[in-house]
């Protein structure tokens, strides 16, 4: 019981952070057919421009960082994410999107990403880092990790998890309820018709990028003190969150959201797996998932009913 | 004696393929050899390169090849190449290094390895959407990179598998050279086989290639394990040059690297991805030539190739080669006029009947069609005309088994057809023209017919078409013939070698007629051909229809336009809301009451 709890709490946290980006993924696919593989590496990007405003390029030596700095930080890498998706898409993207061109959005996204991954590379040399702590979680409990019935649990994964929800929530809301929702609503249903009606058509669909990857980096700042992580860690942000828009299909926002928090929960589950001597341990738990998936879909693929969201007509 | 014989079967083969390979010379074939010759006898040059570099720029160029293979023909934007390129790597190095086989054998085998891989992934990426091929594959090059670096005891850890490494310098090159020649030949050959052409179509519009016959997933699915295999081929080659497989090495950087030198070079030209990895190589060398190396040049590199990338893919969208050949193309296009009024003769076929009965279908609440029979003598045209909305257009897609009806049966020559759909219909003989218009643009129109006549090509695979086996080649001559003889028909004989978007709208709907004809059909549906023709277009319409009914074929012909169904028209069939109000000859049809109420709304004209 005390593992599941601990199992739960871990991964609800890392995978409020993947459904943040998957819902990004998802919205963006839904409306414009496209897969923006960059969104990862920009989070990515958003992170340790946070970093840098807080803390510089070096070792940290200081635990925490003052409240008006990390806000600074906070604010600083949102703007990073929400200026690079969305200009990323108007000088890269959309070009290819106008003609049709599959091969050269994928590239040109592909090509967004190592812009992004290179740009954090060149400033930040080492292995790994951390990320200073505004809230003085270290003193709660025993270094910021408290023991439910012999679950030892990291406190600051609460407040991940609440403010992953919240943003969820906040994105949900602007896409149901506000009037740029039903503008993309009416892009996603039929873009010629949105933009007969006189739907801004790109302008919404740039707002959009802007938003989404605006979300996804705030969490991610609010998520990076938790742990120390290196500069590959935004890549693999992006490869747990398509992970989880591929498992439902692109199929909605929201769906994206879910499948993101499972990502993080069973790869919390592989990673803690230990039952009659068995255990799987840590190498495992990246990889499984990834190989799940892939089998999922490829079953989707071959039956002869369903997966139309998946199949080319 | 028996040796004499075969000595003069060798020596007939050697003769024909060398009279084909004559036939079918072209520029870029010349330009090919002379940039081989040059690059073979380049190490006499007393420049002083470092030859195992070039080497391994060439294996990786190899590598780009096979992607644009899977690419540029196959149609699924894989981002996993890299991956089978590490496939190739570790199976060579841990089959030389800790399983003790030779060399050479372990490099087959971890090639055969990464072929077999690749044709997995194949038939499950050739039946997606390209974009998540895309995502799948990605996937599977961070599954493969993930996989490497969490299992030490697989790839080595960080010190990698060393290889004893038994190659020289020159001939590692050499090697090079010769294989980054072949891909480029083997992409070549198929791209102008058959397969190539039924390949492109699907990758430009999948519905109107498989009602054409062409095996979509199956092709896909060979041609995603051709081009995996010439990853792993030149992965297994890299290892015996570096003398270590690396796991760092192989990261998905290395797949997008080759994505990306594909998307560059241009993904349907043969040597798109060789070209995409040339100017990566010189981008590399002008970063250390400038003097960056201090400044990280490695990373550095990285950023500038992104952002040239970027920039030299927003200005050319196909590739640096293809936008060469269009250039070239509009060049010369003035000098091409096209005399399309010649209509030939079509060849006899033995007439066959089609009976359907009790047909229904509906959409969602809306009945569509209700119980509609047709009886069809064998030969002769036979319309099917009505209103708007009255489910002409049902009955033609039922009948190409493009959609399953709710009930009733469609038989012809007395076979029921059961639920097959549109690919095993057009290998029995039922073929139609069914969607506005669906040329595949992007082909010439000859190409365009040759997408049909793969159908009747009794030996059409990958393989085949990659070695031109002396059966294959022959099949191509056949196909290449019915194709001509198809567009002969339609009076498109002379703009064989025209793209087929630079058809008028009309002369594109003929292209269809031909493409459907090179299948060799026993049936043939055509939809609305007339749609936005010109009077003249509609009475070369009439004559093409006329000669295709003096062949014994059966037509079936959904038509608004009563000026083409009263000229061509046996029979005719008046639907109105999903139901049979009237069958008969068009002078019946038109003497009929329910008939002139739904057309004229009551009362006579």
């Amino acid at each position: 019981m005390s593992l599941v709890l601990q199992v739960l709490v871990s991964g609800l946290a890392a995978g409020a952070v993947y459904g943040l980006v998957a819902i990004a993924l998802v919205l963006v696919y839904r409306l414009t057919g496209i897969v923006y593989f960059a969104f990862g590496d920009l989070v990515g990007l958003a992170v340790f421009a946070a970093l840098l405003v807080a803390a510089g390029t070096g070792p940290v030596t200081q635990t925490n960082v003052g409240a008006l700095r990390f806000l600074a930080a906070v604010f600083v890498g949102t703007a990073v994410c929400v200026v690079t998706s969305a200009g990323g898409y108007w000088l890269a993207v959309h070009p290819h999107l106008a003609r049709g061109s599959v091969v050269g959005w994928i590239a040109a996204t592909i090509a967004i990403a190592y812009a992004a991954r290179t740009s954090i590379d060149v400033f930040f040399t080492r292995p790994s880092y951390a990320f200073p702590d505004p809230l003085p979680f270290d003193e709660i409990g025993n270094g910021g990790f408290v023991s439910v019935g012999g679950a030892s649990i990291q406190v600051r994964a609460f407040v991940v998890i609440a403010v992953g929800f919240a943003l969820a929530g906040l994105a949900t809301l602007v896409l149901r309820r506000s009037k740029l929702g039903r503008g993309l609503r009416a892009i996603e249903s039929d873009v010629e018709g949105a933009a007969l009606t006189g739907v801004p058509v790109s302008g919404l669909i740039t707002a959009a990028f802007g938003l989404t990857g605006g979300l996804a980096a705030l969490a991610a700042v609010v998520a990076a003190p938790s742990s120390s992580f290196g500069v590959d860690a935004g890549s693999l942000l992006g490869v747990k969150a398509l992970l989880a828009a591929l498992v439902v299909g692109f199929s909605s926002p929201i769906a994206g959201f879910i499948a993101g928090l499972g990502v993080g929960v069973v790869e919390a589950g592989i990673a803690n797996f230990h039952v009659a001597g068995l255990q799987l341990g840590p190498a495992y738990h990246e990889v499984l998932p990834i190989a799940f998936v892939l089998v999922f879909v490829a079953v989707r693929a071959l039956a002869t009913e369903g997966g139309a969201a998946l199949r080319e007509t | 004696m028996a040796g004499v014989a075969a000595f003069a079967e060798t020596r007939d083969a050697v003769v024909e393929a060398a009279r084909d390979v004559r036939a079918g010379w072209t520029r870029p074939a010349t330009v090919g050899i002379v940039a081989v010759a040059f690059a073979a006898l380049f190490p006499l040059l007393p420049l002083g390169v470092g030859l195992n570099r070039l080497a391994s720029d060439l294996y990786l160029a190899a590598a780009a090849v096979g992607l644009g293979i899977i690419v540029g023909l196959g149609g699924m934007p894989s981002l996993a190449q890299g991956a089978f390129f590490a496939l190739g790597a570790f199976g060579t190095a841990l089959l030389s290094a800790k399983a003790g086989f030779t060399g050479v054998f372990a490099l087959v085998l971890a090639a055969l390895i990464a072929t077999l891989a690749g044709g997995a992934v194949g038939l499950v990426a050739g039946r997606l959407r390209p974009a998540i091929v895309a995502v799948l594959t990605w996937l599977i090059a961070w599954l493969v990179a993930i996989g490497l670096a969490s299992f030490p005891a697989l790839s080595g850890g960080a010190q990698g598998i060393t290889v004893q490494a038994s190659v020289s310098p020159t001939l590692a090159y050499e090697l090079g050279v010769a294989f980054a020649g072949v891909a480029v030949l083997i992409f070549a050959l198929l791209a102008h086989s058959p397969v190539g052409a039924g390949l492109s179509a699907a990758r430009q519009n999948r519905a109107a290639a498989e009602s054409l016959g062409t095996p979509v997933a199956r092709l896909r699915a060979a041609t995603f394990a051709l081009g995996a295999g010439i990853a792993g081929l030149a992965g297994g080659l890299g290892v015996f040059v570096a003398g270590v497989a690396d796991a760092g090495a192989y990261g998905p950087l290395l797949s997008a690297k080759l994505f990306i030198a594909v998307a560059l070079g241009g993904a349907v030209a043969p040597a798109g991805g060789l070209v995409g990895v040339g100017v990566l190589v010189v981008l590399n060398r002008v970063v250390e030539l400038v003097g960056l190396e201090s400044l990280q040049a490695s990373r550095i590199e990285t950023l500038l190739v992104a952002v040239t990338i970027l920039a030299v893919l927003g200005a050319i969208d196909r590739g640096l080669l293809p936008s060469l050949t269009d250039w070239r193309r509009q060049r010369g296009r003035s000098d091409r006029a096209v005399d399309t009024s010649v209509i030939a003769r079509v060849p006899v076929v033995d007439p066959v009947g089609l009976v359907a009965h009790g047909l229904t279908k509906r959409y969602g609440a809306v009945k569509a069609l209700e119980d509609v029979d047709l009886e069809l003598p064998g030969g002769g045209v036979h319309a099917l005309i009505g209103p708007n909305g009255s489910g002409k257009t049902t009955v033609l897609r039922i009948l190409a088994g493009a959609v399953p009806q709710e009930a009733g049966t469609v038989a012809v020559g007395g076979e029921d057809l059961g639920e097959s759909g549109l690919r095993q219909r057009a290998e029995r003989g039922i073929v139609g023209t069914l969607q506005a218009t669906a040329v595949f643009p992007e082909l010439t129109v000859l190409e365009n017919a040759l997408v049909g006549a793969g159908l009747r090509v009794p030996h059409a695979s990958v393989p085949r078409a990659v070695f031109a086996t002396p059966k294959a080649r022959r099949d191509a001559h056949a196909a290449r013939e019915a194709a001509r003889s198809a567009l002969d028909v339609v009076g498109l004989g002379g703009a064989a070698e025209l793209r087929a978007d630079e058809l008028s709208g009309a002369a594109q709907r003929r292209l269809m007629i031909a493409a459907a004809l090179a299948t060799q059909p026993r049936v043939l549906l055509l939809d609305e051909p007339t749609a936005g023709a010109s009077l003249a277009e509609v009475d070369t319409l009439a004559n093409i229809v006329r000669a295709l009914r003096s062949s014994g074929l059966t037509i079936v012909l959904v038509e608004h336009n009563l000026r083409l169904v009263s000229r061509v028209a046996d029979r005719v069939t008046v639907l109105e809301a999903g139901r049979t109000i009237a069958t008969g000859t068009i002078a019946e049809v038109a003497e009929d009451e329910a008939v002139l109420g739904a057309y004229l709304g009551g009362g006579r004209f």
